[in-house]
């Protein structure tokens, strides 16, 4: 082995991979061959070797005419070349000889230094990082990978942040399920494996699972990852942070359906009072016109009769009114736990005589549900107002019964009253079932008033009520509390 | 006095007491020979529908005065099928909607129909009653 002293001098750093040539033999180092992989067994240290199993064909013959104009005429050079490592892999070189070294060379003595290249230098590497970092921070956003090939899932910080977990926490795909809220769980699972099989890529919005056991909202996108065969070997993706934004339109949806209930029993308010007071009123001034236009004492009496029939509807609009109103007040009444039982019997107890008459039968069940917060008042119109219209619809052909009960379902509370009645035709009434003043039956006791107060209780506390119902067998009235 | 130009009028109006006052007005005025009052859109359309089986000229009104805040049928589907029909009576029939709605919603879409004469707002006036009795037709 040769090793020169202008060699020693210049190159005193062990890791550096040289060529060096010496009247006419060559030497590389030992860290040369160790970045390729190799060990000194495995390679000739020879030009012929060089050129027909290391270098890659591409740089084969420049370097060839680079190494002989070294050689022979002492004509430096520069370039790039691409090595084959023992795994099958190429890496790239950049190779100097003497002159661009800057060192005075001792004559014979030629050495060629290989740089590997690298695609980016560190102190470059290290401002990305910053850069990715403060993004990641400032937007809440973590990425995150899952490696087929090798069964593993990684995370970067942030997405760890988002999910509360510890910053040497290792997640797996196994464990994948406690990353998610159950009722997003599928949805999660769906995406995932889509994009997985078909290479499907997704941008959703899904809620998941923290460590702490916290939900929090996340936009989740993610795409495959192909190979050079272009077989899916992964999927990477982000997690952002969206739960303040989400919490903040839940907030506003939840805002806006108030002012719409609110707004929709104003217009309801407005309709009463400018065409049922209106109606009234035009009556008067009618029958003013009429008695001024009469000739007798007689008939201008008889006029006056009719004031006392308007007299009478303008008292029974204005109690309605009011009724409309105190449903706007009463909402900030206290709750008290309401039992089913004993309001159903007060009830039974008012409307004692009708369900008599009408042989109706009540059967209840609240074993699920036996009481719930509310305002008792309401309660009990409610449901007197569902049983009474039960009855007041009766079939023609059978005794009204009525059942009525109570149930959670979903962690949602229902009570249900349903009846053998006459039906209502949907289709056609449905959305007039609970405006005001609106009868679908030529019943002479027919207001139009119940439905619509029973609706607006139930809403004003944040309830709903649904119907279903089929002409000639019957109506169910389920509300949602 | 002379004997009234409108032979058969028609009102459908669930408003008992505005009924009974233009059926006074009516009478002492004497402004038509008979009257019929219907209470909803329902019953007042199966009667013209019936009408179209056994055409009798003397059963047909000239004018109607038609509500449109009514239970059961409700003037505008009143409307819809009328306005189907309106053309099979060989006998001209003017329509007034007479609402106490002043929206002008309902005023617009009511004008806007081909057999609506006009939208009378309730309190509707003695003269200009008088006046559709001897001119409208």
């Amino acid at each position: 082995m040769v090793k020169n002293e202008f060699i020693q001098n210049i190159i005193n750093d062990d890791n550096i991979g040289y060529w060096e040539l010496y009247n006419n033999t060559s030497n590389w180092s030992t860290a040369f061959i160790k970045k390729l992989g190799y060990s000194v067994e495995d390679v000739e240290i020879n030009l012929d070797f060089f050129l027909n199993n290391l270098i890659h064909p591409e740089y084969r013959d420049e370097f060839r005419d680079n190494f002989f104009n070294l050689v022979r005429h002492y004509l430096d050079f520069k370039q790039l070349i691409s090595i084959k490592c023992k795994d099958g892999s190429y890496k790239k070189f950049v190779c100097l000889t003497n002159d661009n070294l800057q060192v005075n060379s001792v004559k014979n003595a030629k050495v060629i230094i290989f740089n590997e290249k690298k695609f980016k230098s560190s102190e470059k590497l290290k401002k990305d990082t910053f850069y990715y970092r403060e993004s990641a921070e400032m937007t809440s956003t973590g990425s995150w990978y899952v490696d087929f090939k090798k069964q593993k899932s990684y995370w970067d910080f942030q997405t760890k942040k988002i999910l509360e977990y510890p910053e040497d926490y290792i997640p797996s795909l196994k464990e994948s399920t406690k990353y998610y809220t159950p009722e997003y769980l599928q949805l999660a699972s769906n995406y995932f494996f889509s994009c997985a099989t078909t290479g499907t890529p997704f941008d959703t919005e899904i809620k998941m699972l923290t460590a702490k056991g916290r939900e929090v909202w996340t936009r989740a996108i993610g795409k495959a990852v192909y190979n050079d065969n272009n077989e899916i070997i992964g999927v990477r993706g982000v997690f952002q942070d969206i739960d303040d934004k989400k919490s903040k339109v839940e907030t506003l949806q939840k805002t806006s359906e108030i002012i719409a209930s609110q707004n929709s029993r104003l217009f309801n308010f407005a309709h009463i009072v400018s065409h049922n007071l209106r109606s009234h009123t035009s009556n008067l001034s009618l029958i003013v016109q009429l008695i001024d236009s009469v000739e007798t004492v007689e008939e201008k009496l008889e006029m006056i009769d009719n004031i006392k029939d308007i007299s009478e509807s303008l008292n029974s609009t204005i109690e309605h009114l009011n009724e409309v109103v105190t449903i706007q007040t009463k909402t900030n009444d206290i709750k008290v736990e309401v039992n089913f039982n004993s309001i159903i019997n007060s009830v039974k107890k008012a409307i004692n005589r009708i369900i008599r008459e009408s042989n109706c039968i009540i059967n209840t069940n609240f074993t699920q549900m036996q009481s719930i917060p509310y305002i008792p008042a309401y309660m009990e119109s409610i449901l007197l107002n569902l049983i009474t219209n039960a009855i007041k619809y009766k079939h023609p052909d059978r005794d009204p019964i009525i059942n009525i009960k109570t149930y959670i379902d979903a962690n949602k509370k229902y009570l249900e009253v349903n009846d053998n009645g006459s039906g209502i035709d949907l289709d056609k009434f449905g959305n007039k079932l609970f405006g005001m003043y609106k009868t679908f039956h030529y019943n002479k006791d027919a207001v139009g008033i119940g439905l619509f107060i029973t609706k607006n209780q139930i809403e004003s506390l944040n309830g709903q009520i649904f119907v279903n119902s089929t002409v000639n067998k019957g109506t169910t009235f389920k509300i949602q509390f | 006095m002379n004997s009234p130009i409108v032979e058969l009028a028609c009102i459908i109006d669930d408003d008992s007491v505005y009924v009974n006052l233009v059926k006074k007005i009516i009478e002492t005025k004497k402004l038509c020979e008979n009257l019929i009052i219907f209470n909803d859109g329902k019953q007042s359309i199966d009667y013209f529908e019936a009408l179209l089986q056994n055409l009798d000229v003397d059963n047909i009104p000239e004018i109607i005065f038609l509500d449109l805040n009514m239970p059961v049928m409700d003037g505008w589907e009143f409307l819809e099928r009328f306005t189907k029909i309106k053309n099979r009576f060989g006998k001209v029939i003017t329509l007034y909607v007479v609402s106490s709605s002043i929206n002008p919603l309902d005023i617009n879409r009511a004008k806007a129909l081909s057999s609506v004469e006009d939208y009378l707002i309730k309190p509707v006036n003695i003269n200009e009653l008088e006046n559709i009795f001897k001119t409208g037709t």
